[in-house]
């Protein structure tokens, strides 16, 4: 039962869906189960009787079709009145709050804005729990879909058309959120997560993701910020503290923070990281990220230098 | 009396002067240069069946794809070709021309016509049905297969995103085949409004005619909304134009609108036909009319206004206004009343009667449940808030395919099995036939059951492989492992076809003791279809015929 | 009750006209959201597509006086009147693809911005419809000359005259919708 995200709400907005399917579902067997019980039935007592008799020719009856034309009628009534409350509950109107959020979906990735405090990350979103944070759902190219099921609704990350999507987690845990709209080749592997903390943790966690990172004095991470700049890196993606500041690729500014690596593809470590720089189809065929024909030693540098900042 | 001796005469005539012009011939080229409508209807369901296969092949390329996490069997792009091909396939190149080949080939005899209205016109539809299919299939063997999904959202289907050539073949193949859809609805309409025998009145019409009848309306006013979508992303794609480019101030919502404007009434297009299949099985197999005729019928064009008005539950999570989307909330929810009032009228049909178990009854039954699975899951999308959970998911798949699978699937096996010994004169081997059912009934459900379960797990739809999520992997292999059931089903009924082609038992005129005007003549009937077309004073005219104290129309006067 | 062909003339319509309808739907929903200016409706020649927009409608009546003469066997007339149809429709597209000449001449074309993707997409497709009108015409009128086309060969005549009407009508609302519409 619990690996049935949709059923095991960790949100007031999940919880509300949750509710609302799971009366659905049993209305909806109720009906399965007589219809299926009918032709059960039917063909247990008229499929023994001798096929050659001449049965009862029967055309109609306009009572019955009164009655099953009414009841439906009347359940799906009911049905519609709370499908009406729960889309208010689940999904309740911005009005003029400003977001705290911009999410912008990309072929393959998630870019994470805090407008507040400035944090910028990607395919990893934190939360502190209990507060219900408004996200500005855009996109880069594509349409993607936002979808963390036991959080609530998906939305579409429309090119063109932004969105508005209320989150809120009411217990601590990590939850997983896959794009739910199919966005080209790697669109299996532009998966998110969603961390909920407690205030304390989530402070701590927006600190250090504001703190730059040291520039390393020597060794293989200081070749490694050399490399980053020589080889083009600077040109698609952000590191805080550097000249690099494009989005089309994720912020790497506190990549080695994050669990996992191309979108879920890959748990994220040194060397699940090495094998992506050294050859990214390896991991997620097809994605944007050039393979610069690095060697070992350059890979090496570029982890190091990558891995420092946490 | 005097109706029916005129008719012979006049068709006695008429052969005279047509000659040996609408005589069909057995060779290849006779077949290919046909315009009889039993021809062109055997060759559509040749077709449909053969594309059914390669659809087929995809979907189970797919399932060992999707057996086991993280799996390489696939690249995601051929993955990706494989599903928008095989989504692309079961709809426009299986459903609808093997649909089409039953209302070309029944329509006209179940009326105690000669043909359809338009013969060459009908030539026409199916040539461009094929050429169509084929120039979708050379996308293989050119730079690539569309692979932005069977409904190719834009802009992912611009040429930004999507480059090459691929994605314009299956624009052009679906502009092709949508030409010739709408002149088979032209001439279906035409043929059941001008060529109906003395004494069928419309009232009186056998519902798989209706139901095509009304079907064709749909056809008619749904196919130009893809049209129209297609050149325009035709336009887009090939002349630099910005028509869903949001880059470019173009709309991405607007070629969903238009696409699923199109797309909702197909999903109709492709279960009326069925539902007409079921709606004339039923009562032969339960020796009953069938329960509430003119609820039936009349649920029938419900369904199709309503259809016209329901598109956008295909948009609940793009992140429309409330208001919008419960106008499609509520007008999605009210589509299914008809729809039940169908599958109530269907289970009534069988009590009080006496069922024949054939092979074509008992698809008919599992359609009725399993349809009805389909269609309760459909219901459950109406619940906006329920499909902003679960559309896109894996739930939708089982969904969808309990409808396309479970519900216009097992009709046209039911239809097959009913009406082969008509088309052929032989009898489909029952065992075989019995062996074929049962390894579908149990593979549908398989393959299909356990996916409701994946989308509310949080499977993402489209998706090429999956994460090692407690389980996913499980519940997936058990999904493959039924479509390998189906596979051992398919082969048996290919088998059966193969094998009752040649060896079946002779079928004679009417071996089911069915009712309507195609069982009023040799099997297969004569170039002509009729040398006699009994009188048709009821809905059952060789009912009437078979008891006349028992005749349909004394009931009228009686009750 | 309809013939056969004119049934079946009349179905096709239907279907056309909702083609059409997207097309002018695409056209109305993006003029409403980015509309004139010097490349957009604000470049159009009203007052010269209306006097060419009057010779096609114009045809209309003439095509109906060549279906009456038909009705009464007046032979030659009926293929006089055909021609007038011809000539009159071929003027029409003689004006759009003057229309066109000026509109890319400014810089105007289908790939330029969105009022020419609906705009071109529109009046193309009108174009061509009424082109294959033509054709159809002039089949008809090639028939009449060889002394082929009898009294009681109406029906044809009367479907291409079905399907020539439409093509007037759906210039009428795209004459109203984009020019007329232009100049609000």
């Amino acid at each position: 039962m619990r690996a049935l995200d949709t059923l095991n709400p960790a949100s007031p907005l999940a919880a509300a869906i949750t509710k609302l399917f799971v009366a659905v579902l049993l209305v909806l067997g109720f009906i399965f189960a007589l219809v299926a019980v009918l032709v059960v039935v039917a063909i247990v007592r008229y499929g023994r009787r001798p096929a050659d008799e001449l049965p009862n020719q029967i055309f109609g009856s306009d009572r019955l079709e009164i009655v099953w034309t009414a009841v439906p009628i009347f359940l799906l009534a009911v049905i519609f009145v709370f499908t009406v409350r729960v889309m208010h509950a689940a999904n309740p109107s911005p009005a003029s709050r400003a977001p705290d959020l911009l999410v912008v979906g990309h072929q393959w990735w998630w870019e994470v804005n805090y407008l507040k405090s400035g944090v910028v990350t990607a395919n990893e979103l934190h939360l502190p729990v209990g507060q219900r944070v408004l996200i500005r759902l855009e996109s880069a190219d594509v349409i993607h879909d936002f979808w963390v099921p036991r959080l609530g609704r998906k939305l579409d990350a429309v090119p063109g058309h932004p969105g508005y999507l209320w989150l809120e987690a009411d217990r601590p845990g990590v939850y997983l959120g896959a794009c739910a709209e199919f966005c080209g080749a790697e669109h299996a592997w532009m998966r998110f997560e969603v961390v909920a903390q407690p205030q304390a943790e989530f402070a701590a966690w927006q600190q250090a993701q504001l703190a730059v990172a040291p520039t390393p004095k020597s060794g293989k991470a200081l070749a490694g910020m050399k490399l980053f700049a020589a080889r083009t890196c600077v040109n698609c993606h952000r590191l805080a503290g550097t000249a690099a500041d494009q989005r089309v690729g994720p912020d790497l500014t506190h990549l080695a923070s994050r669990r996992m690596l191309a979108g879920g593809a890959v748990v994220n470590t040194p060397a699940t990281l090495a094998q992506w720089l050294k050859n990214p189809d390896s991991i997620k065929p097809g994605s944007h990220m050039p393979n610069f024909q690095l060697s070992d030693a350059e890979v090496a540098e570029l982890v190091a230098y990558l891995e420092g900042a946490k | 009396m005097k109706g029916h001796e005129l008719s012979e005469t006049a068709i006695a005539g008429t052969l005279a002067e047509a000659g040996d012009v609408w005589a069909p011939h057995r060779s290849l080229l006779g077949w290919v240069a046909s315009v009889d409508h039993k021809q062109i209807g055997i060759m559509y369901m040749v077709a449909a069946l053969a594309f059914f296969g390669l659809g087929g092949i995809e979907a189970l390329l797919l399932r060992i794809q999707l057996a086991v996490p993280h799996n390489n069997f696939l690249t995601p792009e051929t993955f990706n070709e494989l599903f928008t091909m095989h989504g692309t396939t079961m709809i426009f190149l299986v459903a609808m021309p093997l649909l089409t080949g039953f209302t070309v080939y029944m329509v006209p005899l179940m009326i105690g016509a000669r043909d359809m209205a338009f013969p060459r016109l009908n030539a026409m539809s199916f040539w461009l049905q094929v050429f169509g299919g084929v120039m979708l299939y050379f996308s293989f063997f050119a730079r690539g297969a569309p692979n932005a999904g069977w409904f190719s959202y834009a802009p992912l289907s611009e040429s930004a995103y999507s480059f090459g050539s691929a994605q314009d073949y299956w624009i052009l193949s679906l502009l092709v085949m949508g030409i010739g859809t709408v002149a088979g609805a032209i001439n279906v309409i035409a043929t059941v409004a001008t060529l109906r025998a003395p004494g069928m009145t419309m009232r009186r019409l056998p519902l798989f005619v209706w139901m095509t009848f009304v079907n064709s309306f749909l056809m008619l006013m749904a196919l130009p909304i893809l049209n129209a979508a297609l050149v325009m992303l035709l336009i887009d794609r090939t002349l630099h134009a910005h028509f869903f480019t949001p880059a470019t101030g173009g709309s991405a919502i607007l070629w969903q609108h238009y696409f699923w404007g199109f797309g909702h009434p197909e999903v109709y297009i492709v279960i009326l036909p069925a539902f007409g299949i079921i709606s004339e099985v039923i009562p032969v197999f339960s020796r009953k009319p069938i329960f509430g005729y003119e609820f039936v019928a009349a649920s029938t064009v419900a369904i199709a206004f309503l259809s016209f008005a329901v598109w956008a539950h295909h948009m609940f999570a793009v992140g429309l206004s409330d208001t919008f989307n419960l106008f499609f909330a509520f007008a999605s929810m009210s589509i299914a009343v008809p729809t039940g009032v169908k599958i109530f009228n269907w289970t009534a049909t069988l009590y009080g009667g006496r069922l024949r178990f054939t092979t074509a009854m008992m698809f008919a039954l599992a359609f009725l449940v399993m349809f009805t699975v389909g269609g309760l899951s459909g219901v459950s999308f109406a619940v906006v808030p329920i499909d902003w959970q679960l559309t896109d998911t894996y739930y939708l798949v089982a969904h969808l395919h309990y409808v396309f699978f479970g519900g216009t699937v097992l009709a046209s096996f039911a239809g097959i099995y009913y009406w082969f010994p008509k088309l052929t004169g032989r009898m489909l081997s029952e065992r075989l036939g019995r062996w074929h059912f049962w390894l579908t009934f149990v593979g549908l459900n398989l393959t299909f059951f356990v996916q409701h379960l994946l989308g509310m797990m949080g499977m993402p739809r489209r998706v090429f492989t999956y994460p090692d999520l407690p389980y996913w992997g499980a519940l997936n292999m058990l999904s493959t492992v039924g479509a390998f059931v189906l596979l051992a089903a398919v082969l048996v009924f290919a088998w059966n076809l193969v094998f009752s082609l040649k060896h079946g038992e002779a079928a004679g005129d009417n071996p089911w003791e069915a009712w309507t005007l195609e069982w009023a003549t040799s099997s297969p009937p004569p170039v002509d279809n009729f040398t006699r077309v009994p009188p048709v004073r009821g809905r059952r005219p060789l009912w009437d015929l078979a008891h006349p104290e028992l005749a349909d129309e004394l009931r009228s006067r009686a009750a | 009750m309809l013939s056969r062909g004119k049934l079946a003339m009349a179905l096709f319509i239907v279907s056309e006209a909702n083609f059409f309808a997207l097309l002018i739907i695409a056209y109305a929903y993006y003029h409403a959201l980015d509309s004139s200016g010097a490349n957009g409706a604000g470049a159009l020649d009203v007052v010269t597509t209306l006097r060419y927009s009057l010779c096609l409608f114009a045809s209309s009546a003439t095509l109906w006086v060549a279906e009456r003469n038909l009705r009464r066997q007046e032979y030659r007339g009926l293929i006089y009147w055909l021609l007038a149809t011809i000539a009159l429709g071929a003027i029409f597209l003689y004006g759009q693809g003057r229309e066109y000449a000026r509109l890319f001449s400014s810089g105007i074309t289908i790939s330029r911005n969105l009022f020419g993707t609906t705009f071109f997409t529109l009046t193309g497709f009108h174009g061509l419809h009424v082109f294959l009108g033509l054709s159809a015409l002039a089949t008809l009128f090639w028939y009449a000359v060889r002394g082929r086309l009898r009294q009681h060969q109406t029906e044809a005549v009367e479907a291409v005259g079905l399907y020539w009407h439409f093509v007037d009508a759906v210039w009428v609302v795209i004459f109203g919708v984009v020019y007329l519409g232009s100049l609000l």
